[in-house]
């Protein structure tokens, strides 16, 4: 009475059955994933609050430095660097100051400075002079306070010279 | 004897596929193309949100009824070695709108990106815009990190 081709039609039957209802992309959550990047490249922006500087004359016996006119220039410097790289901001006279064949050194320029990372110095028309320096990326804001030295052995004119300021993130 | 023994033998076997057939579970596909999503770099006072190319999501579902959800989830923060930009800065914008929604990446709680009931099919897709705030106080480096799209329903 027992049937074996029966039972085994069934079984079968069962194995396809089951095996459409299992499809390989049926899940409770289904991923897909995606990369993303970003190139932060080194940058650097600088702004100054003036693009004149000018010392009036005076007494040297009443005023042996002289301050800019305007009081100070603020700076507000931005940048980009490698993470723990220095950032430093420069400042180069392009030649001594001069009017006509006379010249005043540069270096009788000196300025005081105001704001994290920056400090006082003098200027020269040889060797860039640093200005502030920052550690990494951010942004900084700081003031100098330019000085001229007067002295008697100057000789009378009006002097100039152009500086030129390098914020450099490598 | 025999007859009886074989009778328990196909009981056991035919129900559980019965089951199957009637209440299948939910049927999910989906794609994300391209999987790779850049930033270009930029100067952050020009351009202080930087957008990514579109990403095309397809998404298919077939269930009888009942939610359906996708979600997205960063697997950290963006990393260039040890600089981080936490991935918070990385938004999208994403249509259509419903089911697409916009929101902000999380590294740790799975944003919703689109939602709905019942079926998606035919496959739909979604055109979703990646964004990074743009800012001078990161660190300069590439930058990456994987996301996870996951699309589910109960």
């Amino acid at each position: 009475m027992f049937r074996p081709t029966s039972v085994r039609r069934r079984l079968a039957f069962v194995l396809l059955a089951w095996s459409a209802a299992a499809p390989a992309a049926r899940a409770a959550g289904q991923p897909a994933t995606a990369t993303l990047s970003a190139t932060i490249s080194p940058q650097a922006s600088l702004t100054l609050s003036t693009a004149s500087l000018v010392f009036p004359d005076a007494d040297p016996d009443v005023l042996n430095k002289v301050p800019a006119a305007g009081g100070p220039v603020t700076i507000n410097a931005k940048a980009r660097a490698t993470q723990g790289q220095a950032v430093v901001l420069t400042v180069l006279a392009s030649s001594d100051l001069r009017s006509g064949l006379d010249v005043i050194p540069a270096s009788n320029v000196t300025w005081t400075a105001s704001g994290a990372g920056f400090v006082a110095g003098t200027l020269s028309a040889t060797v860039p002079a640093q200005v502030a320096t920052w550690t990494g990326s951010g942004l900084h804001s700081g003031s100098q306070q330019y000085f001229f030295r007067n002295v008697w052995t100057h000789p009378t004119g009006t002097y100039t010279t152009t500086l030129v300021y390098t914020l450099s993130a490598p | 004897m025999i007859r009886l023994a074989a009778t328990v033998t196909c009981v056991a076997l035919c129900v559980l596929p019965s089951v199957a057939a009637a209440q299948p579970g939910p049927r999910l596909e989906i794609t994300v193309s391209p999987t790779s999503v850049s930033f270009p770099s930029a100067n952050p006072d020009v351009s202080p949100v930087v957008a990514a190319a579109p990403v095309v999501v397809t998404i298919r579902i077939r269930q009888s009824s009942g939610p359906w959800s996708l979600t997205v989830l960063a697997n950290g923060d963006l990393l260039a070695g040890a600089s981080t930009v936490d991935i918070t800065n990385v938004s999208w914008t994403a249509t259509p709108a419903p089911p697409f929604q916009n929101g902000v990446l999380s590294k740790t709680v799975a944003q919703s990106m689109a939602s709905g009931t019942g079926n998606v099919n035919p496959a739909t897709n979604g055109s979703v815009t990646f964004r990074l705030a743009n800012a001078w106080n990161y660190n300069a480096g590439l930058y990456t990190q994987t996301v996870t799209f996951t699309l589910s329903a109960p």
